[in-house]
């Protein structure tokens, strides 16, 4: 017998309440007067505040116009004189638009309207006046914030069409019932509530707009409406509901996503002054927001609206939080970018508002490093917030949300990873479905649920506050509290002895390709890491013979690289735009850098241990080609911090035979034709280091959907790409000190050349890679099989190193496929392994007795245009006795990463084991600072000749000592009064 | 107009996470491809006609534009 599914037709009691619903908002506005005298001005904006203009000029614009272009700013102005009707109303200023528009009337700032909001209240910022001049700026943005949110998907798109401005009068018991009627049929709609407490909602509802007629809607009937849902549902409490959640207003503002960083100059005024204006009407409102970068902005080119920020941050609404000066990835850059994301985030927020900022804010981060807790302790943080590994992890649920953050030394933090989502529109069934996920409910105090529309900024609306007032009428919701950010932490998690402890990253389960994706962006933060701190050091040792220091030089490349490190920005999840304006960044901070630099007659080694391991001096006249530059191989023997001359003898003797093997002091080598090696033996150690694929380079099929460029997935190895020879492994330079064999490999569309070379005295094996890239959805790796039983990999985090297993025996382990690392990893046994130093090369894949570097991706969302064309970029493979302490892996790291310049400086200090991770004038410029790094896991004592201050990493002097103690991983700042 | 369609067009749509690459102009047929957020744009047609008057000012010709969309598989459904 054939199943007939029966299909309902006619209209059900609950969508006959939504349409009612719908018809009642029309009657919103009472009163409604066309502005039609606007005119406009199309331009784009090509520099902060800086406009191409259209030819056409100004234009009348009129209701049912096409108006904004794309990746287009738009310019209004208007005259209006109010109708002798609507004076001595409220009057609001209403428009509906897709774009994001900041409002100025008679000269004054009243707010901004985008798809989230359509009116601005104007009276209480009009004065008496009877004739207003509107001045407006737009920006269309064809891709909405949050696709959640099908009111802003309506309206996508780069050509919108003008709906029309107006003065606007409106009806208060409408919009009170309407507030009323949106929040109980969010309650209704949403299964998370109880089912009989939704059916007496919808019983009711129908009853209360059973008392409108809607061919004749009047005031009164409303009114009764409203009365009956305050008399009857609010009223009623037989439903109970728990919970306690606390409700804390935040925006997201990503400074470069779908928009150039230039952008967010007025995305940020925007947002901000939206908040003001809710403060004013709504003075019970808080509001956090992060990043001292885009305070500046508003400090520098929207100097009134600044002055009345300040205002309401004193008196406690407007609430900064983050102490970093934006909200950087947290995977790639090194201890050193954190350190300064919180020390000029916190110098700024002490300047300018005269607070040091407790938490570090960071909702949409990819995943947080070990190294993270101690850095934020000595900058003056004790809390740190993040959504995302809750929100985003694929694999495993991430065990709490209030809790202990413990960091690769040892230093803790408080933490809370919300239950849910950064951006919320503050409705009850967000806010129910955050304290049902929410998992430290005996011990963690209330639950944090963030509000407030974002990516773009945005933030809260008129909507979201006034249903957060009626939320206490509601016995069925979990009890709600509005609260600052700070607020909530200080209430919640200091001395809660109950909060349970994590002890190691906050790994996100998801965005596992954000550590390979936009090479060349990773490969320039890394060359612009160490180039700062070499023009740092250099500055000061110059200032200490009388040079003068460039502070503001100093400060504003590091500012431009920190702002680069933004987690849209280095992660390469952008669009096209963005990359180019950050590769010309980076190009700018380099050329600043070199000047400062500058030469000398002698080598310089910045480093504070001797540089004596093989490194590649540029010298016009050398006798080798790396990176395209003559230059020669040579072992530098320099003393730390000091300069001297190098001198380099020919060897004479024949130190490499090239067969079907090759022969070097150190290896017997058999090379397969693409460059992968068969057999590494080790002649010194006496074994074999290849247990598989080794130097073999790899291409998958990389189709991880719509996170292109975020996301690597599990299966990425299902389908290999064919790696051709174009042209096989070729012996083409054997001098005194280096024997090099290239071989160029491609598929259809690329070439790939490598220069393999080994040495006679180092036991690295560098490659070299050159590629002309033209692939999509294709990601390349180098796979390493080595000859090792071990069961955990070393990872450089930058400021120690982190232990990773390479088995896959529970989800834990098989969700961390993809790790980040910095300048190396190592799989050894105890007395030998093998280690890879890469110069820009942040993603592996551990597995069993395997690394996969990844090397490049090639992805199409949200730049089509992805990691095409050449690249550049190389790693040496290190084998080596011992484990990679003995073996001075971190040492050769730094000396594969750092180029040996010239300076003819001396320090007389080196400070033994430690690594001087930075050496700078204080920003007060009363003192030398000087940051040591504990990288091996040891402890220890350096005597020093006389007394220092210690400092934290925000430059405060927070003791004396002559004694430099230390534990292991720890970072150590000291200053030296000059 | 090659030229045109990549310098002045491209930029202003890659500004907004579009992609648009010139194919030909053939009798004054101009073709192009369009990908990244165009691809998947309901009202592309209203971009194309701007397009259109854009070229008509900055180079003087009257053009048709055929465009053909190239939307990535995790649009394609």
């Amino acid at each position: 017998m054939a199943h007939i599914k029966v299909v309902r037709r006619s209209m059900r009691p609950e969508e006959w309440t939504d349409l009612r619903f719908g018809w009642l908002k029309r009657y919103i506005y009472s009163e409604k007067f066309e502005i039609e005298n606007i005119k406009v001005r199309d331009a784009r904006q090509v520099a902060e505040m800086e406009y191409e203009y259209y030819p056409e000029g100004w234009r009348p614009l009129k209701k049912g116009d096409m108006y904004f272009t794309p990746d287009g700013t738009a310019f209004f102005e208007a005259d209006v004189i109010i109708p002798e009707k609507l004076r001595n109303k409220e009057l609001w200023f209403s428009l509906k638009t897709a774009a994001e528009i900041i409002v100025k009337v008679n000269g004054k700032y009243v707010g901004g309207v985008d798809p989230n909001r359509d009116r601005i209240l104007l009276t209480p910022y009009i004065g008496d006046e009877t004739v207003l001049h509107f001045e407006m700026e737009g920006y269309n943005r064809s891709k909405p914030d949050d696709e959640r949110n099908p009111e802003s998907l309506s309206v996508r798109g780069c050509r919108q069409i003008f709906e029309g401005a107006y003065l606007s009068v409106i009806n208060h018991t409408v919009l009170d019932l309407v507030y009323d009627i949106e929040l109980l049929l969010d309650i209704a709609k949403s299964d998370l509530f109880n089912e009989d407490y939704r059916a007496f909602l919808n019983r009711e509802l129908n009853n209360a707009l059973n008392l409108i007629d809607f061919d004749d809607v009047k005031n009164e009937d409303v009114a009764a409406a409203k009365k009956y849902v305050d008399e009857v549902i609010f009223a009623n409490d037989d439903y109970k509901g728990s919970g306690d959640v606390a409700l804390i207003a935040h925006s997201h503002l990503d400074i470069a996503y779908y928009w150039r960083r230039i952008h967010s100059v007025q995305k940020n005024l925007r947002t901000i002054l939206i908040q003001l204006r809710l403060m004013d009407r709504y003075p019970e409102f808080k509001y956090t927001h992060t990043q001292a970068f885009t305070y500046e902005l508003l400090e520098k080119y929207y100097p009134d609206v600044f002055e009345e920020l300040k205002e309401k941050i004193a008196k406690g609404q407007f609430e900064p939080v983050g102490a970093m000066y934006v909200e950087p990835d947290c995977n790639i850059p090194s201890a050193e970018s954190l350190i300064r994301q919180c020390m000029y985030g916190q110098h700024y927020f002490r300047e300018k508002f005269g607070k040091t900022v407790d938490n570090c804010w960071l909702p949409d981060v990819f995943g947080n490093s070990w190294i993270l807790p101690q850095i934020l302790k000595k900058s003056g943080v004790d809390y740190f917030v993040s959504n995302k590994m809750s929100t985003w992890n694929d694999t495993n649920r991430f065990p709490h949300n209030n809790f202990i953050w413990k960091g690769i030394d040892g230093s803790e933090v408080y933490a809370c990873v919300p239950p849910t989502h950064f951006i919320t529109w503050n409705m009850p069934g967000q806010i129910q479905e955050n304290w049902e996920a929410y998992q430290d409910k005996n011990t963690g105090g209330q639950t944090m649920s963030m509000f407030g529309y974002g990516d773009g900024g945005s933030g809260c609306t008129e909507e979201m506050l006034e249903v957060m007032k009626r939320f206490d009428k509601l016995s069925i919701m979990p009890k709600t509290e509005h609260m600052g950010g700070s607020e909530f932490l200080k209430k919640n998690l200091k001395d809660n002895k109950n909060l349970a402890k994590w002890d190691g990253e906050l790994y996100l389960e998801m965005h596992r390709g954000t550590f390979t994706t936009k090479s060349k962006m990773k490969r320039y933060n890394r060359q612009l890491e160490f180039k700062l701190r070499e023009a740092e050091m250099v500055s000061t040792l110059r200032h200490l013979k009388g040079a003068r220091y460039p502070y503001d030089e100093l400060r504003e490349c590091y500012k431009k690289l920190l702002v680069n490190q933004f987690h849209d920005i280095l992660p390469g999840s952008h669009i096209t735009p963005v990359y180019r304006d950050a590769m010309a960044d980076y190009e700018d901070i380099d050329r600043r850098l070199d000047k400062i630099i500058g030469t000398g007659e002698k080598y310089f080694n910045s480093l504070n241990f001797t540089r004596n391991h093989l490194t590649f001096i540029e010298d016009e006249n050398g006798k080798s080609i790396r990176y395209g530059k003559q230059g020669n191989w040579v072992i530098p023997n320099l003393p730390p911090l000091s300069s001297g001359e190098i001198r380099w003898r020919t060897f004479a003797g024949d130190w490499c035979e090239i067969a079907d093997t090759v022969t070097t002091p150190f290896y017997k080598i058999k090379f397969n034709y693409d460059g992968s090696i068969e057999s590494l033996y080790d002649r010194e150690l006496d074994r074999e280091w290849v247990g598989g694929e080794f130097n073999k380079l790899k291409l998958y099929k990389d189709n991880p959907g719509v996170y292109d460029a975020w996301d690597i997935l599990p299966n990425y190895k299902d389908r290999e790409v064919d790696v051709k020879i174009i042209s096989p492994l070729k012996t083409v330079e054997k001098n005194s000190e280096v024997a090099s064999f290239e071989v160029v490999l491609g598929t259809e569309k690329s070439t790939w050349k490598r220069i393999i070379r080994v040495f006679r005295q180092s036991r690295g094996i560098e490659v070299e890679n050159v590629v002309d890239w033209n692939e999509k959805h294709v990601l390349a790796k180098a796979q390493f099989e080595c000859n090792v039983l071990t069961r955990k990999a070393v990872c450089d985090t930058s400021a120690g190193f982190i232990e990773r297993d390479t088995h896959r025996n529970t989800s834990w382990q098989q969700a961390r496929f993809e790790v980040c690392h910095h300048k190396w990893v190592d799989m050894a046994e105890t007395d030998g392994g093998v280690a890879l130093i890469n110069d820009s090369k942040y993603g592996v894949g551990l597995l069993e007795n395997s690394m996969s570097l990844s090397l490049l991706r090639a992805t199409i969302r949200p730049d089509v245009t992805s990691d095409l064309g050449h690249h550049e970029f190389s790693y040496m493979i290190y084998p080596h006795g011992g484990d990679f302490v003995k073996a001075e892996i971190n040492n050769i790291a730094y000396e594969y990463n750092i180029p040996l310049g010239k300076a003819d400086l001396t320090c007389e200090n080196s400070f033994g084991e430690l690594y001087m991770q930075a050496m700078k004038m204080s920003e007060n410029g009363k003192m030398i600072v000087i940051r040591l790094s504990e990288q091996n896991g040891k402890r220890g004592a350096i005597k020093l000749g006389g007394k220092v201050k210690l400092l934290n990493m925000l430059e405060d002097v927070i003791g004396e000592t002559d004694t430099v103690e230390y534990k292991p991983f720890e970072i150590i700042t000291i200053g030296i009064e000059t | 107009m090659e030229e045109y369609i990549n310098t002045v067009i491209k930029p202003k749509l890659q500004g907004d996470g579009g992609e648009i690459d010139f194919v030909s102009f053939e009798n004054g047929v101009l073709t192009v491809l369009l990908q990244g957020e165009c691809s998947k744009c309901l009202i592309v047609e209203r971009c194309l006609d701007w397009i259109k008057g854009e070229v008509k000012r900055d180079l003087g010709i009257e053009c048709k534009i055929r465009a053909n969309k190239k939307k990535p598989f995790f649009w394609d459904k």
